[in-house]
Formats: structure tokens, sequence, C-alpha cells
């Protein structure tokens, strides 16, 4: 098993990394505080080419299998330390750009993903509401066909890039009686009649990612913004699912090694009782375990996306990655406060963002306890 | 004939002081050296170089050269150092001289060493020391070949006395008609200024990012210089910004300076910056930032904010 | 209406250099330090692709001295915009007239419009090359350039100039040298479109041999040494601390 990189990928990855030093870490206390998008960054990765890393160039993309596209995150979360901002594009990638490259017809790739590639367009999905986060399928929002067009009723929470997406991917049903099989997706443009983008949500982490609940008040969709084909929504949601928590946690690996990086330097330069404090048994061992679950994420990450490479199912796969991947990125925050002791709690020091931020990858994606249970089935209980 | 040809800078009106520290360096390689100065009306210049024992002031006087194009200055001075035999030809670097100097090495098919600061024997030989990476290290270097040409960083050698018996000025002819033609002066910047030059002054005061804008720049960096009757230097970021001009920039790529009171306002100590105040007799660094790199190589390090220190400065220093 | 002609073709020489922005070109530590274009070479890049991209030039080419070590800056910059580049095959430690020697076989081989380059290197800030270059050639500079234009149907260049005493503008008959000084401007980063293509550019590989051209360097280092450190200074914590230490201690005041 070949563990290395070619010589090509290096060069890729080691570009990232650059870009992504020098060009994406500036205003991120203060914009965190007050909870600011950045456009410009989001403008500098698009056309750096971030968004469209796993699609074909014929539509923008870069064409990159999911090995390379993963590691290349990895490496935006290790040098970039706007985790909201990453946690943006991962949206807009997995539950946008790919529904629409899956799913779409061919006019509607060629209108949307130049765009969502290049950094033109922001996309974001509205799939969860009020009464439906993890009980996904039994969402209320209602698709009425009238002549040429479709009629949306109903209010999303929790879409991430709403107050700022041009483009969003809303589920809805056609016919509640079918269940799942009534599972319809839509694509909507912004400006779109009776499309309300509400109030805009606090969150706790990723606050430079901005949130908003939104609302369908007779909201008309043309039909050929129809996505994909009848009764298949509910599975076209499974996939970008599936993608999204294979890969949306990429960059919290990224993030956990520059974490242990600078705690172990913390470690070597803070002295205290004579020594540095690295040499302290309960300050190693608090280390040892970040370094361990660094590397079973990155695995974990590794696995799926060459899985997936192969044109193999990774349903398995990708739920025990978002799974043990949130787990380790939340426990190494923890612990990275916890090593720096009062200077952690210190909004100046990071590290105490950091665990806002990685709090959230428990809940987003499928909460830890879907994917306990997705795992559960997937090994026959 | 002379061993040595030393390249004077001027101003149209004196001769810049800082050039005159080649002719130490001249003195030190032993044998004989003529002065070299090139221009317009330089009667008066010329005269004022007759006493720093050289064996001649040697003055290419012409209309033709009333403007330091680099084509035609080389042209003039690399057949001065081919007609008088000169092996060595020198300078001391600056804009000027970084200009002209090498093209001349080029016509003169010699190598050339930039920014000497000291030279050593070395079996047998001369070898230059030179900084290289920004200052960090200092590379000894041997030049082989007939002729060569060097460059000297004026803070690293003294002034030379002038109190040699005077020598003859010599009218170095040369045919202007056939000198190049493809550089035209079109303009230069004229601003003039009470303070002292940023490369001669005792005291250098100097601002960095910090201090927000042009006038508040002027207000406290040039108020603390005024104070102290010195020259005005900025880092590369506040040149960028727009607070200072560019001849204001100390550092790597811009001026090296070495007073004897360098004050640092709100400078935290990149190594461009650094490579140029290394050789300062005394370092004050002023910043908010206590573990800013310039407290490292300050004389004396005072962390707080600027904006209120430096009035309080200026105050106590005007009271005194 | 006078026809615009484009300036044709833009050579750029640039120089692979260890990293400024590492530590450990400082001598922190004892490991490979990265390579990179040097700054000012990669502002030169910079401004012949933004003189291709106003519709005055219509090809850049790029040249390096070194081994095939460097050919990861040399993608770089078909990365950045270059049309096509190449490596000088030449491993020795090369002093600055050496350098402008070989560089002048390639002009005469390749007859530029305008050879753009850095003004310096800042591993060795010898701030040579261009000028020796020129002389070489015969041809007009115009040195530490901060702007850049093209007069008269591209037959000349006006260009500020940054020197000692502020800044100053000349007109240079092409084809010329000009080299850049920092503010000329900032240039762009390696996007991964840009580093894509660049897999299909060519890079030509010439020896000096094939260039006709033999040189020898002149300048060799014999060794190298740290400079003198500062003594340590002192922390000092009030105004009146600072002025009776420069008066009493320091006796600069």
């Amino acid at each position: 098993m070949d563990f290395a990189w070619s010589d090509q990928q290096r060069e890729l990855l080691d570009a990232v990394g650059r870009f992504a030093s020098q060009q994406l870490n500036y205003n991120v206390i203060e914009n965190d505080r007050d909870s600011v998008f950045n456009h410009d960054a989001w403008k500098k990765c698009g056309g750096f080419g971030i968004q469209g890393l796993p699609v074909p160039a014929e539509y923008g993309g870069l064409g990159m299998d999911p090995l390379t596209t993963v590691a290349a995150l990895e490496r935006l979360g290790y040098a970039c330390k706007d985790n909201g901002l990453l946690f943006s594009i991962n949206a807009h990638m997995w539950t946008a750009i790919i529904p629409v490259l899956y799913n779409g017809s061919e006019t509607q790739k060629k209108k949307y993903l130049p765009g969502l590639c290049n950094g033109t367009l922001i996309g974001g999905n509205a799939m969860s509401e009020p009464n439906s986060g993890s009980d996904a399928f039994s969402l209320a929002t209602t698709a009425v066909k009238k002549g040429s067009k479709y009629v949306l009723n109903g209010s999303k929470i929790f879409v991430t890039n709403g107050p700022v997406a041009d483009l969003l991917v809303v589920f809805a049903t056609l016919d509640k009686a079918r269940g799942a099989y009534g599972i319809c997706a839509f694509l909507v443009e912004k400006d779109s009649p009776g499309l309300n983008v509400a109030r805009k949500l606090e969150k706790m982490g990723v606050r430079t990612s901005p949130m908003a609940e939104v609302f369908f008040e007779d909201c008309e969709v043309p039909e050929e913004n129809f996505l994909g084909k009848e009764g298949a929504g509910s599975l076209m949601f499974t996939n970008s699912m599936t993608w999204e928590r294979g890969c949306i946690l990429a960059s919290a690996v990224g993030s956990m090694q520059r974490l242990l990086e600078t705690s172990v330097r913390y470690a070597k330069e803070r002295r205290q009782f004579g020594q540095s404090i690295g040499k302290f048994q309960r300050v190693a061992d608090k280390i040892v375990d970040m370094k361990l679950r660094v590397e079973s994420a990155r695995h974990m990450l590794y696995h799926c996306a060459w899985l997936r490479g192969q044109r193999k199912q990774v349903y398995l796969e990708a739920a025990m990655a978002k799974l043990h991947i949130s787990d380790c990125w939340v426990k190494c925050c923890e612990d990275a406060i916890q090593i720096r002791g009062g200077y952690g709690y210190m909004t100046e020091y990071e590290v105490e963002r950091e665990l806002r931020d990685a709090i959230g990858s428990k809940l987003y994606s499928g909460t830890s306890e879907i994917q306990r249970s997705l795992i559960a089935s997937l090994l026959g209980l | 004939m002379a061993e040595t040809l030393v390249l004077i800078e001027h101003d149209r009106e004196h001769a810049k002081r800082p050039s005159l520290h080649a002719i130490t360096l001249a003195r030190q390689l032993g044998g004989e050296y003529a002065l070299l100065v090139l221009g317009h009306g330089l009667d008066e210049i010329a005269a004022s170089l007759v006493s720093y024992g050289a064996c001649a002031v040697l003055v290419a006087d012409d209309p033709a050269l009333a403007e330091p194009l680099a084509d035609r200055y080389a042209t003039v001075i690399a057949e001065a150092a081919r007609k008088h035999g000169a092996k060595t030809l020198l300078g001391t670097s600056s804009t000027f001289s970084k200009d002209v100097l090498p093209r001349a090495a080029a016509l003169l098919d010699s190598p050339m060493v930039t920014d000497v600061v000291a030279i050593e024997e070395k079996d047998g030989s001369i070898v230059y020391r030179r900084p290289i990476n920004a200052g960090s290290m200092l590379a000894t270097v041997k030049v082989e070949g007939d002729r060569r040409v060097l460059t000297v960083r004026a803070t690293a050698f003294e002034a030379p006395a002038a109190n040699a018996a005077p020598c003859l000025t010599q009218r170095f002819a040369f045919d202007a008609a056939s000198l190049p033609n493809g550089i035209e002066f079109i303009s230069r910047e004229q601003r003039k200024s009470d303070r002292p030059d940023l490369t001669e002054a005792r005291v250098v005061v100097s601002g960095g990012r910090p201090l927000k804008d042009k006038e508040t720049f002027e207000r406290l960096v040039g108020g603390l210089a005024d104070a102290l009757e010195g020259a005005v230097g900025a880092t590369r970021a506040a040149v960028d910004a727009d607070m200072a001009p560019n001849d204001y920039q100390i550092g790597q790529t811009g001026k090296i300076v070495a007073p004897e009171l360098y004050i640092a306002l709100g400078i935290s100590g990149a190594i461009q910056h650094l490579a140029g105040i290394k050789d300062s007799r005394i370092i004050v660094a002023i910043n908010k930032d206590p573990d800013a790199p310039i407290f490292q190589m300050a004389t004396y390090g005072l962390v707080g904010d600027l904006h209120q220190i430096v009035p309080q400065l200026i105050e106590s220093i005007r009271r005194s | 209406m006078k026809q615009r002609q484009s300036v044709e073709k833009i050579l750029v020489p640039f120089k692979s250099v260890p990293d400024p922005n590492d530590a450990v070109v400082a001598g922190a530590t004892a490991s490979t330090p990265k390579s990179v274009i040097n700054p000012f070479d990669e502002i030169a890049i910079e401004e012949a692709l933004r003189i291709r991209e106003r519709g005055e030039a219509t090809e850049i080419v790029g040249v390096t001295i070194g081994a095939p070590a460097v050919d990861e800056q040399i993608r770089a910059a078909l990365a950045m915009g270059i049309d096509r580049a190449i490596r000088i095959d030449d491993t020795r430690a090369l002093d600055p007239y050496a350098v402008a020697r070989i560089l002048r076989a390639l002009v005469e081989k390749e007859a530029p419009h305008v050879v753009i380059m850095g003004k310096q290197a800042v591993d060795d800030d010898s701030n040579q090359v261009g000028q020796m270059l020129a002389g070489l050639l015969g041809w007009p500079q115009a040195t530490f350039v901060s702007q850049i234009e093209f007069l008269d149907n591209k037959t000349r260049a006006r260009c500020t100039r940054e020197t000692d005493g502020g800044l100053e503008v000349v007109a240079i008959e092409l084809p010329a040298i000009v080299t850049t000084d920092l503010r000329l401007n900032e240039p762009r980063y390696v996007s991964l479109p840009g580093l894509i293509k660049a897999r299909r550019k060519p890079i030509e590989i010439l020896t000096c041999d094939q260039l006709g051209v033999t040189v020898q360097p002149l300048t060799t280092t014999l060794s190298m040494s740290r400079p003198q450190k500062r003594a340590t200074g002192t922390r000092v914590n009030s105004v009146e601390e600072l002025i009776a230490k420069l008066r009493q201690e320091a006796k600069v005041l």
C-alpha cells in the first residue's frame, strides 16, 4: 500500500497551503466576534480553484479525484484559521455543487456549475425544518405544480449560506402521502418571488459562516429548475449527504494537525516549576492523545475518499469518518485549551474558538447519534 | 596612472559626503588613487576634492553628462578607468553607483563586489567581506582577473580626513558626440528639507505601520526627529502604506544607516529592516508588543503605546 | 489613429532563492530551507503578465539558471502565467558577471523587446546582473523601477525609478533592460487552474555549450560567518528613565 503523494499532488497541496496561509488569515478574531462572512476570501478561494476541486473541467472545475480533493481541503484547514469560511465552502460544495453535478440536466449544469466553481455564485441547501432535523424525510415544505411553475410553501431552518446564497437547493414534497418517495429538489435562485431569507441565526461556533431561517410563501420556481427525477429526491439527498459526511471534516483534520503542532511548541516553550511543561506527564499525555487522534482521523478520511475514488459505496465509511473525526476534533480542542491553561480561555490565543467551531461538527451533516444509528444498521444490527 | 579610481557622487552643488568614504578603502588598499566626478559645471565640486590624498581629481564635465544617465556615465567611467590603467574601480553604495558601476564593470569585462564592509589579506591577495541574506550572514569573497569594481558600505568605513597636500584637478576628455542616447531624463522629485540627509545624520527617527497615516507619521516621527535635529526614516510597510516617500525607506533594499542614535517607533523588527540599522551605536525601540523582535536588538526598549509616549518624549526633550 | 503594436516578447530572468520568510534561512535551524522565486523576480513576472493582459505583449518567456531542483520554481512561474520557460543547466556557483554573460547569449538567441528582472536577489543582494547585461548588450537600462508605461508605438518605455533622492522618471529606447523595485506591483498567487495549465507548458533545457557561451565565475566565496551580535539591551519603564539613560549612560543626548 503506497501511502505517498505523487509529485503533482505534493505540488498542489503546497500551493493550497501557501495560498491559504498568505491570503485567508486576516481579521479572523473580529469576524468571528461580529459574525462577519468574508466575501473577499470566498472569491479568492473561487479564483484559486477550491470550490471546483471535484468538478470536471468541462463545467469549470479541476476534476480532482476524491482523495486529492480531501487532501487539499485538509491542507486548507491546516493553513486557514477561519473554520467558518471553510464550513461555508464545504456546505456549498457538498449540498449545492454535488446535487447539481450528479442530478442536474446539461442545461442546469452549464448554467450554474461554472459560477459555483469560480466563486461568483454562492450555493446553499435548505433541508432541515423546525420540525424535521434528524428525521429529515418527514419534511413538510410542499411543492405544487401550477402551469409551467412549481409553487413552494414552508419554512427551513439552519440554512448555511442562506443570507448570502445566490442559489439554494431546496427539498420539498410533492405528495406527503408517498413519504420519502414524494420528496423532490429544486434550484431556487435568490430574489425568486416568494422566497424570504429571514433572520440571520447566531451560532456558538463557525460564526463567520452565515446561516438563516428561510420562508417559502407561494415561492415560484420555473419548471426547468426541478432537479433530477420525480421521486428521486430522498436518494439525491442521501447521496449528497454521503459525500458531505466523507468530506466535510477534511479541513478539521488539518485544524487538528495545526493544534497539535502549536501545542507541542507551546509545551516546549512554556516553563513552570523550572522546566518546560511538556516534561510533565499529564501534559505530554494529552499531546500524545492528540497525535493518535490526528493520525486515526486522517486515515479514516483518506480511506473513505480512496474507496469513493474506486467507485465503491461508502455509506459505512463516510458515517464512520464523520463520527470519529468530529469526536477527535472536539477532544483535541479541549486538550489544546487545557494545555494552555488560562491562556487557552482567552480569545486572543484562538483555541477557544476552535472548540466552539468543533462542537458543531457533532451536530451537522447528521448528529453523532444518527451516524451511530446508521453504522449499527449497516453492521446488520 | 593610478591603480585605483574612486567615483565620487554629488548633487550638483556638493560632493555627497558618504561617497567620500570609499576613499578610506582606497587608502586601505594602498597605492595611488584618483578621484572621478562626472556632470556639468563641476569646478567647485572638483576643487572641494583636492585634499583627500588623491594623485588627481579627474573631471568629466560636459552638458551631455548633466544628468546621471547610466549608459553615458558607464561609458565615460569605463574609459577613464582604462585610460588611467586603474585596476580597481570604487564607489560608495547608493542608487547612483548601483545604477552605473555594474554597467561600467561589464564594459571593463570585470567582476564586481557590492557593499564591501571590510577587507583582509589572505594568502597574498585581498579578500572582501560583504553582507548577504539581508545582512544575516557575512561572506568573504575573493575576486580574480585583472580588474575589479567594488562598492563600499559607507557605514562600514570612516569618513576620510581632508588633510593632504592639494592635488591637481584634471579634465578628462572624451568624445561626447559618440555617447549612447538610449536613455532620456524626464523629471525628478524635488523635495527640499531642512532635515539632515538620512545617510549622514547623527540621529535618525524612524516609523512603522502603527503610525496610521501621513499626518500622524509627520507629527510624531517628524516631530521627534526635529526635536533631536535628526533625519526621518521609515519601514517598507510605512512606505507601502503611503505614510512616507520611498527615499525614507531603511532596510535590505532601501538605505543603510548607522547613526549615533536610531529611534524605532512602532517597528516590529523584520530582518529586512534590521539589516539597515545594525551598525547604529544606540538603538531605542518603542513598541506596544513586548515580544517584538526589535527588542532583541535595541539598546533601550520601552514597551507601550507610541501615540502616548512620543508626545511625552518630544515635550521632555524640548523642555531641556 | 496610432496602431497599437505589441511589445511582442518579454524575457523575464528569475532566480530560485531560499524562502526569505523562512526562519531557517536566518540560520535558526539546520534543516533544508524551502526555495521560492526571488521576490523581486516575482514582481517582474507579474509586471510582464499585466503588460500582456493589457494587450501590450504577446509572449512571456522565463529563464533561470540552475540544477533540476529549480524546476519547482519554473513550474511556479509557468503557473503564474508565463508562456514558456528555459532552464540553463548549470550547477556551478556563478557570480553576477557570469550570470550576465550567460543571459546575454540567451537574449541574443531569443531577441526579446524588453527584459524585465528583479533588481537584486534577496540571498546575494548584489544588484548587478541587470545593469551588467545592459552594458554587455549595449542596451538602455532603467533600474529600481516602480512604474512602467510604453510610449510611441512601444518603441520606448517611460519608467519611474526609486532613487536615494526620491522618484525619478526616465524614458528609454527599446529593446532595453528594466529592473524592478518593490512597489512596482503585488504579484498574484499561483492558482490551481494555473498550476494544472502549467504542466502542459514547455520547459526547454539548454546548456551553456548549446548557447555557445563559456564562462567562469571570477568571484569565489571563501567562507561565511555571522555578524557580531549586538549586546543585549535593557528595558526602560518610562520616558523619564529613557531620557536619563540616553543622557547619562549612552551620552547621546
